[in-house]
């Protein structure tokens, strides 16, 4: 800000418009320099946009309220419900989440589940081979017995068998109280690949538990007792939640603003 | 310095800056109104309203560049202008009583209505079939990738990823256990369908069960229609992979998994929001006049239940009737099954009181202005 007469003396005053003893051509740049100066002096007309915007991009930049946060939160224990939403109705409900238990055998390594897998292991054998073992599970009869195990002799090139020949090569168990199906397959003679299947299966009240080891023939001898023992550890814990999805309602919830 | 800082704020008491905002604010709302066509109420309103800028997205590019003020800014800016231009003119005088009081109205209207926009909970349903017992209600826009600790047997802890953090390849650390979140794919919205649905097996979709796929849908603007996302996750530990599942919002059952002997569970859902109480459906009614289908009253009979104010009582949610507890509202708004169960509206929204005060206020302000204008020309009148 030009101001001339301080050295007069003068306390230093902003001086505006065109007072005495300043040359004329300086009158512009006073009434620009000296912007909202006293009461009553002229001045200058236009709105300092930029301070405002510069003020409220500060205040944006600090009040940038973060909605990504996670959330973390203690809750009473929750009885787990499956609710469909609407529009998915008629879909087979997947199999719930672990309602068993079982005991891990020695040398087995857990892997990595998947929606399939409840549980999923792998053992190590001899001559670098392994063995993969598979826990699932599937609600009601999971298609039957009979189909499952041919499913599973289809795997290692076995013919399907009728139901009553199947009957003759299944050993029945119990396991905690659950009957159970054992099963022993291996390849056909002078297979170019010899693999063998160790299968239980475990029929609860509300779905049926398949338990499989797949591995060459030895590794299989090797595991055998393993294999039964694991099985022989699941037990099952009560249901509880309310599985059953909320049926019905193909149709969106209906609004009480609706005519 | 109080010239400096009287500088700085007069351009803030212009009148000039009043009828900029009024403009900008004419033409936010003329805009957000078309734009309401395409993309719905609730997103015109966050755009639009619920938001410092609008922004404008170049073609081909990410970035977004801020061309015109949005409803945080223009509604700010008017009240500040409003508050500065009383503070820098302040008269207290009878002549100015009816100014001041109709101000003072606005003022608080504009704060109350701020107040309840950053401070609040969203609105959120609650969904009951007859005999069932909530603790927590949904919000109907926003959906969560939970993961929840279960090895208390006293109480759950749950650990709430928002939406907006799940994109494909996102990596999210979580605070628990050192575990780690890697998103493989998301959809955000999507269909469920069976396997044989779909229109060639390479078509890419997310295996949601043994007889379930979902597939990519658009995102849905739609008053009526939600979004149910679907994500494809793997948990990792310490850098070791957990797990992999592939999860939908559409059919939320969470899946259990154990980290180091700790019991965990994941699931995709609509964000949730818990209450320290717990709601009951006992009846819902649709009652129609005599021999028609027109509807004559909903309602709903529930029971609330919160042991810690040992609350244990019923009340009647019906239209225009809703249940106020704990700052919480919750209004009839729907039905579905059959009439069998409710869908009740929570709001929350500690500030609901301010618009009838501040009108209240606007009122009586008006009222004295516009009353003693009238009495002094009926005065004068009845001297000339």
């Amino acid at each position: 800000m030009a101001d001339t007469h301080s050295d007069t003396g003068v306390s230093p005053v902003i001086v505006v418009g065109p007072r005495a003893r300043r040359p004329c051509h300086d009158h512009g740049r006073d009434a620009r320099v000296t912007q909202g100066g006293m009461p009553g002096s002229r001045r200058s007309r236009h709105l300092p946009v930029s301070r405002i915007l510069l003020a409220y991009a500060a205040a944006f930049a600090l009040v940038s309220c973060n909605n990504d946060k996670i959330e973390v939160y203690l809750i009473p224990k929750q009885g787990v419900t499956v609710a469909m939403q609407s529009g998915s109705a008629g879909l087979q409900p997947p199999p719930p989440s672990n309602p068993a238990k079982w005991v891990k055998p020695e040398g087995w390594n857990e892997q990595p589940l998947s929606e399939m897998r409840l549980g999923s292991f792998k053992v190590d054998g001899p001559n670098a081979t392994s063995g993969d073992v598979s826990v699932t599970a599937f609600p009601g009869d999971a298609g039957g017995l009979a189909p499952n195990v041919n499913r599973w002799r289809s795997q290692l090139q076995l013919p399907a068998l009728a139901e009553d020949q199947l009957q003759q090569s299944i050993q029945r168990i119990e396991v905690g109280g659950v009957p159970t199906y054992l099963v022993d397959i291996q390849t056909p003679e002078n297979a170019p690949k010899p693999a063998r299947i160790l299968g239980a299966v475990l029929d609860t009240s509300d779905r049926v538990w398949f338990v499989k080891m797949t591995g060459s023939p030895d590794l299989i001898e090797s595991q055998r007792e393993k294999f039964l023992d694991f099985v022989k550890s699941f037990r099952f814990t009560a249901v509880t939640d309310g599985q059953a999805p909320e049926t019905g309602s193909s149709n969106k919830p209906k609004s009480t603003n609706d005519k | 310095m109080t010239s400096e800082l009287a500088r700085w704020l007069k351009p803030i008491t212009s009148l000039k800056l009043t009828i900029f905002c009024l403009a900008c604010a004419m033409v936010l709302v003329f805009v957000g109104t078309l734009d309401q066509v395409h993309i719905g109420v609730f997103e015109a309103e966050n755009r639009y309203f619920k938001s410092f800028f609008l922004f404008f997205t170049p073609p081909h590019t990410d970035l977004r560049i801020p061309w015109f003020p949005g409803g945080y800014i223009v509604g700010s800016l008017l009240l500040v202008n409003l508050i500065a231009a009383h503070i820098a003119r302040f008269r207290l005088s009878w002549k100015k009583a009816g100014i001041l009081l109709l101000h003072s109205g606005l003022i608080l209207l504009l704060v109350g209505q701020l107040f309840a926009d950053l401070f609040v909970d969203l609105e959120s349903q609650m969904r009951l079939d007859q005999g069932q017992t909530k603790n927590y209600s949904e919000s109907l826009y926003y959906d969560e990738l939970a993961v929840i600790d279960t090895t208390d047997p006293d109480s759950d802890r749950v650990i709430s990823i928002p939406d907006s953090r799940l994109h494909h390849g996102s990596k999210i650390d979580l605070p628990v256990d050192a575990l780690q979140v890697v998103v493989n794919e998301y959809y955000s919205n999507s269909a469920l369908i069976s396997q044989d649905q779909l229109p060639s097996p390479n078509y890419p979709h997310l295996r949601v069960g043994p007889m379930a796929v979902a597939v990519q849908l658009e995102k849905t603007y739609k008053e009526n229609e939600r979004n149910l996302p679907s994500a494809g996750v793997s948990i990792f530990q310490n850098g070791q992979l957990i797990g992999t599942w592939s999860l939908a919002a559409g059919f939320p059952r969470p899946v259990s998994f154990q980290v180091g002997g700790k019991g965990y569970q994941i699931v995709l859902r609509p964000k949730r929001f818990y209450k320290p109480f717990a709601v009951q459906l006992l009846q819902f009614r649709h009652d129609r006049y005599a021999g028609t289908d027109v509807a004559k009253n909903f309602s709903s009979r529930i029971r609330l239940l919160d042991p810690a104010k040992h609350e244990d009582r019923e009340s009647l949610i019906f239209m225009n009737n809703p249940l106020r507890y704990r700052g919480y509202t919750f209004y009839q708004a729907g039905f579905d099954n059959n009439d069998t169960t409710t869908v009740l509206q929570v709001a929350q929204n500690p500030s609901w009181l301010v618009p009838y005060i501040s009108c209240g206020l606007i009122v009586v302000g008006m009222l004295l202005q516009f009353g003693m204008h009238l009495f002094s020309f009926v005065k004068r009148r009845v001297i000339a």
